[in-house]
């Protein structure tokens, strides 16, 4: 019965939005001025050549094929949503739009809405045209109870507004509030779903789960080997193959992900050359798993790749609801006995790189005036002393009143414990007592987010342009369920802050974002780990990469797929496999014949500091 | 008047376990390695066992710490006493006399330019190198051995205390109170344990004591059964029958009559527990789940050592460690099953 009640008001819910769509008819407004780009420079290679096969690793089998709902927000999601392509995209090095599924667009006075004339040549995988209505049904995919994905079901109820369809080719889509330009099109620039796929989305969770969606983008889901191995198929006829910022781009034929479930097995298989490339950022593998023989012999080359995207925002969140935390001055003097640069120097070879700004890679964001406390034992006694903690109990830890200077960091990444074993020791030489809690990394950013941590080891971050509100604001401190981490009080902040999200000029903006940066450096509620502004791949020699290996936001140019992250670029499958070389070199390591040992380091797009 | 009044059976087993020769002195050994371990801190530590500085008399090992500004140093943190030794050699000034091993498990011996883990020197005095951190793997050895020894041998004592309670109680009454303690141990016994303690300790820390109690709640267990059927079997025999006729309340004739005469039970199985002990914090600490960082433990260097096989000396380390303490326990375990079988020898006629 309920079920029943349940499909009825689906189904008069779609009709509603249906009958809105054409309702709406609306006529286009006048002075509408079209955009589109293609001046921007293209950044894959004329050299490039089809064919072959990627052999790729993931690390478990995915749980799912949907990218919404339960389970699905696993790695192989990014390989699913690679293939999925958006409205518009951003150039990777350029940062300007560039079409996609719409061949212009443009923007409406008030700051909300964009339109967009979408390519008549775009087609779904399974040969069918991509309609407006496509995009209209992703809203109404989106908000469905049915996929049973409360974030997304929020987000596009209150940060997407409505589609409206003009003709066959040509729509709007609003958002829920008015953003600067450049904001606006990470918003609005929707993927299309296939309404004709989902007849009805009763019991989506279930019925799609291992249902191949149709797609628009070069790969396809061909073969899927459960619990084994999941293989892509590029499209022959893609529709998009001879766009100018898509052509000589996908070019491998196949890519296979096979399931290896440990990473130390997964490296000797790459070692064997059963996979292609591997990714050698952490200092243990770039300096010593990846040295020896295949190295040496010029078999397998290494890449160290610097790029500028935005930094995750990693370093101590300190809780300022904590007693001894509200205290300005402890908060001083922990960011001066943080000796995060003997860590670095010492145990990570020094390849990372200090952290000064909450926004690091922000480009013009980014204050590039802010430098971070430096670890200062002396300064550090002055400010723990100032704070009345000048004296040291018999175990060498500072006391006041009875109560010992012990604080707890919670953190969940198992590989960062060495780092925290050396910051305690350090902080023990100033006095101060850190315990580890390391918790599941679940687990733990959900006591943080509930606020029971003391000092939250940790990161945020991932959008293309800083935010504030949701971290800084004080109508998100003091409460759970916020990223308040910091639990920030600051009336100076909060208008900071509401400048910020109701202006409209990037200029501005840009201003208020170095004000607010110095804010947060100054009240040291969160204090800068590390940067790693730089991507390390290995790769056998017969994958070849364009000139630039690489593009300024994106990284290498390694990842088969498009989708990265949430910077909405599009820098995917830039390399090629040349057959050629790969058949010399399964020769030559048959007669041992060696190549020149190739190291390259590329920073073309390394901020220069 | 001798402090032990064995009587002739005991010792008889006595002897027949220090005949078996392997068992008896892995015995010792490992008796002796634990009382050693209970003085680590003499052995293994940054601390100076003895420091004599302008004519003062320091023992610095237990205790308060001494801050540098003491020792003639400038900092107020912990003398090092390694930089300490260095700096009075050749002068009249004092001495310092270190332990063997003058490292302490925790802290970093980090250097510029070269990157741990550092392999062993007997110059740096890491005798077994570092680890991945560039802390002492000999320092981390010995103070999670005594970590692991003295989780197991509590856990030991705890989780017999309650097993055999149970068992014995089970066989003795019998009827509706045995059936009904089957049932529950039955149900019990097929909880995935190991889940259950990895799921509790991913949302809790877990410290020694509390990890002790996790394991407990499922360890108890395999005592029961054999307890039940050991105590079954005894209670059928006559002097049950006679103590209870003079009037013994149940609690006695359990723990006074029948426990003694199935303690040859209880004994062969108490090494092998040791040993399981010992194996399941190191598994746990292997997998992540165990004791909280910094804490040495021997499942931690474990799992260090497999994901950096290239640096041998820490998966070697920790490996002929265990293998060591683990055919020493087995060793003395058969040994006392043997000294204990009832075919040489009966305990009643």
């Amino acid at each position: 019965m309920s079920a029943y009640l349940r499909s009825l008001s689906s189904s008069i819910l779609l009709l509603m939005f249906s009958m809105s769509a054409l309702l709406a008819n609306a006529e286009l407004p006048a002075n509408i001025n079209w955009l589109t780009n293609d001046e921007d420079p293209v950044y894959a290679s004329p050299e490039a050549v089809k064919g072959g096969t990627l052999k790729s690793v993931l690390l478990s089998f995915p749980l799912t094929l949907r990218y919404v709902g339960p389970d699905s927000n696993g790695g192989f999601r990014s390989a699913i949503l690679g293939n999925q392509m958006s409205l518009v995209v951003t150039h990777p090095n350029t940062y300007k739009l560039l079409p996609s599924l719409a061949t212009h667009w443009a923007y409406s006075d008030d700051n909300k809405t964009m339109y967009f004339r979408l390519n008549p040549k775009a087609r779904w995988s399974d040969g069918k045209p991509v309609t407006p209505d496509d995009f209209a049904f992703t809203l109404e995919f989106m908000r469905s109870k049915e996929i049973v994905a409360p974030w997304y079901n929020t987000y596009y109820s209150e940060e997407v507004g409505e589609v409206v369809i003009y003709d066959a080719h040509t729509f709007s889509v609003s958002s829920a509030k008015p953003r600067p330009r450049n904001e606006l099109a990470s918003h609005v620039a929707l993927n299309p779903t296939p309404r004709h796929f989902y007849k009805d989305l009763t019991g989506y969770v279930q019925k799609y789960n291992w249902e191949v969606e149709p797609n628009t983008g070069a790969y396809q889901i061909s073969e899927i080997k459960k619990g084994k191995s999941i293989t892509f198929s590029r499209k022959k006829d893609w529709w998009a193959q001879d766009l100018k910022y898509y052509k000589n781009r996908f070019n491998v034929d196949k890519v296979r992900y096979t399931v290896i479930r440990d990473m130390n097995l997964a490296w000797e298989h790459f070692k064997k050359g059963n996979l292609d490339m591997f990714g050698i950022t952490q200092p243990v593998y770039w300096h010593e798993k990846a040295t020896g023989d295949i190295f040496d012999q010029g078999y397998v080359h290494k890449l160290w790749f610097y790029n500028e995207s935005p930094q995750y925002s990693s370093g101590l969140w300190l809780n300022q609801d904590n007693p001894i935390l509200k205290d300005y001055n402890v908060r001083l003097g922990i960011a001066h006995s943080f000796n995060i640069e003997k860590v670095n120097q010492q145990v990570l070879r020094g390849d990372y790189e200090r952290k000064h700004n909450i926004h690091s890679g922000f480009g013009a964001f980014t204050n590039p005036d802010i430098r971070s406390r430096e670890f200062d034992l002396e300064k550090a006694n002055m400010y723990f002393e100032k704070a009345g903690w000048g004296e040291r109990g018999g175990d060498g830890i500072r006391v006041k009143d009875g109560q010992r200077l012990s604080l707890a960091v919670t953190y969940g990444v198992d590989d960062h414990t060495p780092r925290l074993v050396v910051l305690k020791e350090e902080f023990k030489r100033a006095g101060l007592e850190l315990n580890l809690r390391k918790m599941d990394s679940a687990a733990s950013f959900k006591s943080v987010l509930e606020k029971n941590h003391e000092i939250w080891w940790g990161a945020l971050g991932g959008g293309r342009w800083p935010q504030y509100w949701g971290q800084f604001h004080s109508v998100n401190a003091h409460k759970p369920q916020t990223n308040n981490i910091t639990n920030t009080d600051d009336p100076e902040m909060d208008r900071l802050i509401e400048a910020y999200r109701s202006a409209m000029s990037t200029e501005q903006r840009v201003k208020l974002a170095h004000q607010l940066q110095q804010l947060i450096h100054e009240q040291s509620a969160w204090i800068p780990s590390l940067d790693v502004p730089y991507e390390r791949i290995a790769y056998w020699r017969w994958i070849r990469l364009p000139e630039v290996p690489g593009t300024r936001i994106g990284g290498t140019g390694l990842s088969p797929f498009d989708f990265n992250g949430s910077f909405d670029t599009s820098d995917g499958g830039l390399f090629w496999i040349d057959s050629k070389m790969k058949k010399e070199t399964e020769a030559a390591r048959k007669k041992d014949k060696t190549f020149p040992a190739v190291t390259r380091i590329d920073d073309t797009y390394k901020v220069k500091n | 008047m001798p402090v032990f009044n064995f009587n002739p059976l005991t010792l008889n087993k006595i002897k027949r376990f220090k005949s078996i020769r392997r068992g008896y002195y892995s015995f010792i050994i490992f008796t002796l390695l634990v009382l050693l371990s209970c003085a680590a801190e003499m052995l293994v530590n940054s601390r100076a066992l003895v420091v004599a500085y302008q004519g003062q008399w320091y023992f610095p090992t237990y205790g308060d710490i001494i801050p540098g500004t003491q020792l003639g140093f400038e900092y107020e943190y912990e003398t090092n006493y390694r930089v300490l030794k260095k700096r009075l050699q050749g002068s009249d000034s004092g001495f310092v006399l270190l332990p063997p091993i003058p490292y302490n498990p925790y802290e970093t011996d980090l250097k510029n330019n070269q990157f741990p883990p550092f392999p062993p020197s007997f110059e740096d005095q890491h005798y077994l190198g570092t680890d991945t951190i560039g802390r002492d793997v000999a320092a981390r050895l010995v103070y999670g051995f005594r970590t692991a020894i003295f989780f197991s041998l509590i856990l030991l004592v705890v989780s017999y205390l309650i097993g055999v309670s149970i068992g014995a109680a089970m066989g003795y009454f019998g009827g509706l109170f045995d059936l009904l303690f089957q049932r529950i141990i039955e149900i019990w016994s097929n909880i995935p344990f190991l889940y259950v303690i990895m799921i509790v300790s991913s949302i809790m820390i877990p410290n020694f004591y509390t990890l002790i109690a996790i394991i407990l709640v499922f360890g108890w267990i395999q005592m029961t059964w054999y307890m039940r059927t050991v105590t079954y079997k005894e209670k059928a025999r006559e002097y049950v029958m006679a103590a209870r006729a003079l009037g013994a309340s149940h609690k006695r004739v359990i723990f006074n009559h029948i426990l003694p005469n199935t303690i040859s039970i209880i004994v062969t199985f108490i090494p092998f527990s040791i040993a399981n002990g010992i194996i399941a914090l190191t598994s746990l600490d292997y997998l992540g789940f165990g004791l909280p960082a910094p804490t040495p433990s021997w499942g931690e260097l474990l799992s260090q050592g497999s994901n950096n096989l290239e640096s041998v000396w820490i998966v070697s380390s920790v490996i002929v460690a265990m293998t060591v303490i683990l055919v020493m326990v087995t060793f003395i375990g058969e040994a006392i099953r043997e000294a204990f079988d009832p075919k040489k020898h009966t305990t009643y006629e």
